[in-house]
């Protein structure tokens, strides 16, 4: 049985204008979420995602093109969609910091149309889902970055919506607290406590292991959508290597772009070790004389090995240069 | 929409959520005793200071009202300046406009909290005025007049929350510089409104002006009320022109927010900070 849609865009576009300046922050972007999954959007800064929440979320309007969320209009039927939906943005800090948590919750519950003795109901429910206790009555402006986004993903289940925006929802945290909102948000869907979900990341890892469904975005564009495994097969005829290499001899690693089989690469600096990783994809079996260009070069190859498909690559593949590289 | 589901929705979706807001302003600003202080004892001085001027001379006693109830009034005043126009512009800063426009609760709502809640506070720092006025400067006040002072009372206060909904659009657009609009509207209305004296004394022509401005109607029905024990068959044109200023006050504030809002989320004005 085909699945319902329940999150499509058409041939949206937004533009911002400063002055005599435009900026397309979206340009066409056709998207379709069916229910009861998470969908991802994977894409560098400044790729759209975060315009693209906003408008499916009601709160910017589109230049052109249209939004349905929940079989609602996203313009006309603006308060239709806030009624199902809500959004959780990683690093925002929505709230009174003189209030403690339990009290910003009361408020949220308040808002969101719910009885005094509902809310406290439901503050205890997701207190069970994500445990809150430690913090609860501690003043928001006392707790930390961990904390508060788990305050902020109880924020957006007060309402109990059927489809659940995140917005980078673990940006900035640490791998352990990053593990527990993602096994959260697992849970959410598993559960049915919420029936889809849409994310938005530039972690790469975070996205292959939440989502059913992901779209590649990038400069405001859709450039891929499938599962996982059908976006990593997009590089099923390249190899994937990982060459350590001394962090001195970074500058002259541009070297690589003289060898047509090198599709592109990507380095990860490691400040700690005194090392940079070169993650590459090449289309033949052509390391041999790259590792002996780069040596001739004086650069000094630590460790060579072959690695598996990521998204990181993909996109790599797809946009031509890396998911954390910045714009040129 | 039937009449009950009306009744329900204006319930959970206006009040509440306005309960809510007055809930966070009235935790939150009494959660530091320290309020006590900059709230009340501090605006103390300034009545005070003009109360010793008038005595000194010779200045009729019923002055002693006139500024009594002038410094209770102002508050609400600049309750609608900063706790509402202002406190939009931070609403948003924070992120939590963002939050609350997520839901299907109507943003007058948010603002009506953020009045109701603002208003404890100046209810007591105007209670404090009062007591200060009667059992120090023994200021004198008709109370079988009070009923129609309290009607006064309240047009102003609803006329005042209109202004208050245009003034928290207006920041929304000038942001940061929404903080000089409210310097223009700060003194140049206490001049006004007559704060600390009779509106009459002002030549015809500033008359009319005060006249457009609900709280210098206010205070003077309210002065009239309690010091000189008018009634209703003096004050009838007081309520009407208030109840005028409220009735396009109100729509006029409303519609120019919802205009402000729907322009702000066509530019991204609404979620774009530091602006």
């Amino acid at each position: 049985m085909a699945m319902q849609t329940t999150i499509e865009t058409r041939d949206l576009v937004r533009i911002f204008k400063h002055g005599d300046e435009e900026f397309r922050a979206l340009d066409k972007v056709s998207i379709e979420v069916p229910e009861g999954v998470i969908y991802g959007l994977l894409g560098p800064n400044g790729a759209g995602k975060t315009t693209l929440i906003r408008i499916l979320t009601t709160l910017l309007l589109p230049s052109d093109g249209d939004a349905y969320v929940g079989g609602y209009h996203v313009v006309r039927e603006a308060n239709k969609v806030r009624k199902i939906i809500n959004l959780v943005s990683g690093g925002e800090r929505p709230g009174y910091g003189i209030l403690t948590v339990r009290e910003n919750l009361m408020y949220y519950g308040q808002v969101y149309g719910l009885s005094w003795r509902e809310t406290k109901k439901r503050i205890e429910e997701i207190n069970e889902l994500l445990h809150l206790d430690e913090f609860l009555d501690k003043r928001l402006n006392s707790i930390s970055t961990g904390m508060m986004q788990k305050y902020a993903l109880a924020r957006g289940l007060l309402n109990h919506p059927q489809i659940l925006f995140l917005d980078e929802p673990t940006l900035g945290l640490d791998v352990q607290n990053a593990r527990h909102i993602r096994r959260v948000i697992k849970h959410l869907i598993e559960d049915k406590e919420i029936r889809t979900i849409l994310l938005t990341s530039h972690y790469m890892a975070e996205v292959e292991e939440l989502c059913d469904i992901v779209s590649i975005i990038d400069r405001g564009r859709i450039i891929a959508t499938g599962s996982p495994d059908e976006l990593r097969r997009l590089v099923k005829d390249e190899i994937i290597y990982n060459i350590d290499v001394r962090l001195s001899d970074i500058d002259r690693i541009r070297i690589l772009r003289r060898f047509s089989s090198v599709v592109g690469y990507t380095v990860k600096t490691r400040q700690l070790t005194g090392e940079a990783r070169i993650r590459m994809i090449l289309t033949g079996e052509d390391i041999a004389r790259i590792i002996r260009t780069l040596e001739e070069e004086n650069i000094h190859v630590l460790r060579v090995s072959r690695d598996e498909v990521s998204l990181e690559d993909v996109f790599l593949r797809l946009v031509g240069r890396g998911l954390e590289d910045e714009y040129e | 929409m039937s009449m009950s589901s009306r009744l329900s929705w204006f319930i959970n979706r206006f009040l509440r959520p306005a309960f809510g807001r007055a809930y966070v302003r009235i935790k939150g600003g009494n959660r530091e005793p320290s309020w006590i202080l900059w709230e009340i004892l501090l605006p103390l001085i300034m009545i005070t200071s003009v109360i010793w001027a008038y005595e000194n001379m010779g200045a009729p006693e019923f002055f002693k009202g006139f500024v009594i109830i002038g410094g209770a009034m102002m508050s609400y005043w600049y309750n609608v300046l900063w706790g509402m126009g202002r406190t939009l512009y931070w609403e948003k800063e924070t992120g939590n406009l963002e939050v609350f426009l997520l839901s299907d609760a109507p943003l007058p709502s948010l603002l009506l909290g953020m009045a109701l809640g603002g208003m404890f506070n100046t209810t007591l720092r105007s209670i404090a005025v009062i007591i200060l006025g009667v059992v120090v400067f023994k200021a004198e006040f008709n109370v079988d007049y009070l009923p129609l002072a309290i009607l006064i009372f309240i047009l102003t206060l609803v006329a005042l929350y209109g202004v208050g909904l245009a003034l928290s659009g207006l920041h929304i657009v000038y942001g940061r510089m929404g903080v000089r609009i409210n310097e223009l509207l700060d003194e140049p209305i206490m001049f006004l409104s007559g704060q600390y004296y009779p509106i009459s004394t002002f030549p015809m022509a500033l008359q009319y002006i005060a006249g457009l401005i609900p709280l210098a109607i206010g205070l003077d029905g309210v002065r009239r009320a309690l010091l000189f024990s008018e009634g209703i068959d003096v004050l009838w044109l007081h309520l009407l022109i208030l109840f005028i200023l409220m009735i396009v006050f109100y729509p006029l504030g409303l519609r120019i927010l919802n205009k402000i809002v729907e322009r702000g989320r066509k530019d991204g004005r609404l979620i774009l900070r530091w602006i």
